[in-house]
């Protein structure tokens, strides 16, 4: 009993070693994002400074028009998960019935793609179109990533559900229609969560479209961030502020729903971009 | 309610033939059950009826109408699956009124419907339940609910007693028939447990590799069975088959066992080809006369004995009815009763 | 319409109401066509858009102009490509590697009974949730030579300050350790899927028969999740090849061209120097390669679960 607690102790620390990178590294944004800048210059590096710089997070707002930013990330990350769902769980309701494996690979191929590949030729689709200054380009782009995330993770969720059931709601009188709204999409409604929030995560976090496509007016958080680094400045409080604010939304998201993405990244394996 | 019609019904996965030509006709109102061995195609041609699979060859009419064409849901049918197949999402109540509010039937009507099939399933306090709340017996009756509140022309059901316990399987195959009778809707029922077809069954179709054996009420397929895969399907024990020749007017066995002939059967048909004898472990009775043997298995059950008796090679089980002292290896002798005795021929299999 | 020949002869004078079997079956087809038509626009159209573009010559602003394989050519000839090549490949390399180790220990870790398991689970995932750009901010706060708390930390041990992202020489492992840090929870959770499928009986016997720790992984557990090993080698290479947010955060593909990778060059080429048929050639090049090793991999995996299959 005594070497099994041991054991149990062990594995505890053996544990924490491994996140401690990650716990590290999070509590030190936080302390950076709340210093001034003379305590982030110190040598030694302190981590609990005697002064709470909450200034920064202000300044973040104040002199970034980080709250448009953040819009147009809600805007197109919404968007471009909206409509993901619209047409990718349907869809995968259809590849997951015909046993349609090619068109399966190709969304493996479309894993597989580097994200500037699409923007070559998207770039200059939205030019010749003439909508480059809107958050449009950004939302069909997203499309890139969320589609993909939403169709294999909802392959897997319908390939799962009984067949029985939905033979039992057209003898039942359904239509195909019926019986995908009436019985195959409230089954699968845990997939379709694990879906949306992975797609929301992806969106959220990606940065290549953006840098690319984003004017002034339409950026996302992201490149608003990274713009911060290149155009001010440096002032190392209120960066690490905004860098906080950028990624707090996905990590409170995380917390919260842990358990459907661990199941839905460990199921279908997937990552965007 | 309908007749329904099977008219030469084949059917093929890819090159796999499945059902090769199978014909049954089913009156308004009947209860038909189809059995046979696993695999013989039984759920598959239950699902060309309900629409689910379609009709390579042949045709199906349910009524005057030939539904090959028409999809599941046009055809008018309910069907209870093997695992229930019962919506997880919705309660007793919404399963069992599922067809109605497709149909946009009045939701008063709908309720109404649903709490009379409730009642005559006895479901009345679970309607607010969900599927996983319930027990399989619970579960069953509910898909049989949502069969009966559609009031269809045609009740399928896919071994519908399987997944549940000996005891419950016995309480519900009485409910099924007795629901039956109640509703006297036309009944298509498939199983591979010959009790249940003989116990409930009006007419019992034998399938087998996608063949009809036999048709039949079930006390006919008893007694008169058609062929030696029906003689040695149906009956449990199953029925003791000796290979012989008719000589001299007597069955004689490979082993040299000699047997009367069968009650009515004249020695002139069964000359001269090679024959199997018939005969059920129930008609055979231990009077101190007949086939002297030895006992090689005994099991008591209580209300019946079965043992096995080897006469000179052939070893012939046996179910009596009386307490008999038997014991291993004792000497005995046993009776066959002509009058349940069959004869086949042995290479094509068919009752002479 | 049906290919059995009749059985018997009744059955051809059957006369079918109704022309052909018609299909039963739902039609799903309705469901899949607006997924299609976005996957087309979006995903078919810029494979083939690239393709054609990188047989032309076209400089944003400038006319353009068919080239053939000019663009290829140049590519073959350029050296800052092959450069990007190689740092591409170390990068990858690296950047498998690693992840692929911490996360099977972690997975092993995870896999056991202990107390905080979830929470700290929880935690472990953090990083792949964070956003690159975000995370790479800090990362270059903390890579600072003079203020960053890395160096503060390794003083600690006593060992000398680093140059991080700002020396040639040290840039790629520096990157490879963010990339390291935020990817390793990804193989983590599939080798923990793996571990998950695992039946416990065979350890049980092995138990019995005597087996120290050691013996059981490397004789059961790791055949056994060397398929999951394998799909997370698959993925983590398909991403590091493809890794653009850290290395362009942090360092834009410098100190002069030290950390640039075929992405960043890619970048560089199409939306710096507007070169939109070099860089589409490019794109096209980069593409077999992630395909190609891609494929060589899943080669590899059909194989280790051959292995895993005669095993048994
Ligand atoms: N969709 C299908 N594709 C190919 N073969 C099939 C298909 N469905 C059934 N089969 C085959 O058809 C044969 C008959 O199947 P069926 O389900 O009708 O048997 P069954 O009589 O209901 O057996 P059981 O008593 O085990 O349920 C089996 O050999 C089965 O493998
Ligand atoms: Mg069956």
């Amino acid at each position: 009993m005594g070497s099994r607690l041991l054991n149990k102790i062990g594995l505890f620390f053996g544990a924490l070693v491994l996140v401690s990178p990650a716990i590290l590294f999070f509590l030190w944004m936080i302390s950076l994002s709340l210093k001034f800048e003379i305590d982030n210059g110190a040598y030694p590096p302190i981590l609990i400074p005697e002064r709470f710089a909450w200034s920064n997070y202000a300044k973040v707002f104040e002199e970034n028009n980080f709250l448009l930013y953040m819009w147009n990330s809600v805007l197109v990350t919404g968007t471009a998960t909206l409509l993901a769902l619209l047409i990718g769980v349907p869809a995968g309701y259809g590849i997951a019935r015909l046993k349609a494996e090619r068109s399966a690979i190709v969304i493996m191929i479309a894993r597989m793609t580097p994200g500037l590949s699409y923007l070559i030729p998207l770039f200059l689709l939205f030019q010749w179109l003439g909508i480059l200054g809107t958050l449009w380009p950004q939302i069909i782009i997203h499309l890139v990533v969320t589609v993909p995330i939403v169709v294999w993770v909802m392959i897997g969720y319908f390939e799962t559900t009984p067949m029985e059931l939905e033979e039992a709601a057209n003898i039942d009188g359904a239509s195909s229609w019926q019986v995908f709204r009436l019985v195959a999409l409230p089954i699968a409604k845990p997939g379709i969560v694990v879906a949306f929030i992975l797609s929301i995560i992806f969106s959220w976090n990606n940065f290549v479209f953006g840098v690319v496509l984003a004017s002034r007016e339409t950026r996302t958080l992201p490149v608003a961030v990274y713009n911060m680094l290149s155009y001010e400045q440096v002032s190392w409080g209120p960066l690490a502020a905004a860098a906080l604010v950028v990624t707090l939304p996905v990590l409170v998201l995380t917390m919260f729903a842990q358990r459907q993405i661990v199941a839905g990244l460990t199921a279908g394996a997937v990552k965007g971009g | 309610m309908a007749s329904v019609t099977i008219n030469n019904v084949q059917k093929a996965f890819g090159n796999a033939k499945i059902i090769h030509d199978v014909s049954v006709d089913i009156a308004d109102g009947e209860f038909v059950i189809l059995v046979g061995p696993s695999g013989c195609g039984k759920s598959t041609l239950l699902r060309m009826i309900a629409g689910l699979e379609t009709i390579s060859a042949g045709k199906i009419a349910i009524g005057e109408h030939t539904v090959n064409n028409l999809r599941a849901r046009d055809r008018n049918i309910a069907m209870v699956f093997q695992n229930y197949a019962l919506y997880p999402h919705m309660t007793v109540a919404d399963n069992m009124g599922f067809a109605l509010r497709i149909k946009k039937a009045d939701p008063a009507d709908t309720a109404s419907r649903v709490k009379r099939a409730a009642s005559i399933l006895g479901l009345e306090k679970l309607l607010d339940r969900y599927p996983r709340q319930l027990s399989g017996g619970q579960r069953q009756r509910v898909a049989m609910g949502r069969a009966i509140v559609r009031d269809p022309q045609v009740f399928l059901f896919d071994e519908p007693l399987s997944n549940l316990d000996a005891k419950l399987r016995v309480q519900m195959r009485g409910e099924i028939k007795a629901l039956h009778q109640r509703l006297g809707t036309t009944t298509i029922y498939v199983t591979h447990d010959q009790i249940e077809a003989m116990t409930m069954a009006d007419k019992i179709v034998v399938l087998h590799d996608g063949l009809v054996e036999q048709i039949g009420a079930p006390l006919d397929l008893y007694d008169r069975p058609a062929n030696l895969f029906v003689a040695g399907f149906i009956g449990s024990p199953a029925m003791n088959f000796i290979h012989g020749h008719v000589e001299e007017g007597i069955f004689r066995s490979a082993g040299g066992l000699t047997l009367p002939l069968p009650e009515g059967i004249q020695p002139a048909e069964a000359a001269g080809r090679e024959l199997v004898y018939g005969i059920r472990p129930e008609h055979i009775r231990a009077t101190g006369q007949g086939l002297s043997g030895t006992v090689t298995l005994m099991e008591a059950t209580g209300s019946e004995i079965f043992a096995t008796v080897d006469c000179g090679g052939e070893v012939i089980s046996c179910l009596f009815r009386e307490r008999l002292a038997l014991k291993q290896g004792e000497a005995v002798r046993i009776e066959i009763d002509r009058a349940s005795a069959h004869l086949f021929d042995a290479r094509t299999g068919q009752r002479i | 319409m049906s290919a059995i020949a009749p059985e018997r002869a009744g059955v051809t004078t059957q006369a079918i109401e109704g022309s052909q079997p018609v299909r039963l079956a739902p039609n799903y087809w309705p469901f899949v066509v607006p997924a299609l038509v976005v996957v087309g626009a979006v995903i078919v159209f810029p494979w083939a858009f690239t393709l054609w573009m990188s047989v032309n010559s076209w400089t944003l602003g400038q006319s353009r102009s068919f080239a053939g394989m000019e663009n290829y050519l140049r590519l073959a000839s350029d050296p800052r490509f092959w450069e990007s090549l190689w740092h591409t490949l170390t990068y990858t390399f690296l950047s498998v590697v690693a992840p692929m180790f911490f996360g099977t220990v972690a997975a092993l870790i995870f896999d056991a009974r202990f107390p905080l398991r979830g929470l700290l689970r929880g935690l472990f995932v953090m990083p792949m949730m964070a956003t690159p750009v975000a995370v790479a901010l800090v990362w270059t706060m903390m890579f600072h030579p003079q203020l960053g708390v890395l160096n503060y930390l390794l003083s600690l041990v006593g060992i000398p300050a680093q140059e991080w992202i700002f020396n040639p020489n040290t840039v790629i492992p520096s990157l490879v350790a963010v990339e390291t840090w935020q990817w390793t929870p990804l193989v983590m959770l599939i080798v923990l899927g793996g571990l998950a499928s695992v039946p416990r009986e065979p350890f049980e016997s092995a138990e019995i028969d005597g087996a120290n720790a050691w013996q059981q992984f490397r004789y059961l557990t790791l055949p056994m999740i060397a398929p999951f090993l394998m799909i997370a080698v698959i993925i983590r290479t398909i991403d590091a090849l493809k890794s653009f947010d850290i290395i362009y955060a942090m360092t834009q593909g410098g100190p002069g061209t030290a950390s640039e990778t075929i992405n960043i060059y890619l970048y560089n080429t199409a939306f710096s120097y507007y070169d939109m048929g070099y860089g589409s050639a490019m794109a096209v090049v980069f593409f077999i390669v992630i395909v190609a090793l891609s494929f060589i991999l899943l080669m590899l995996r059909q194989r280790s679960q051959w292995i895993d299959a005669e095993g048994k």
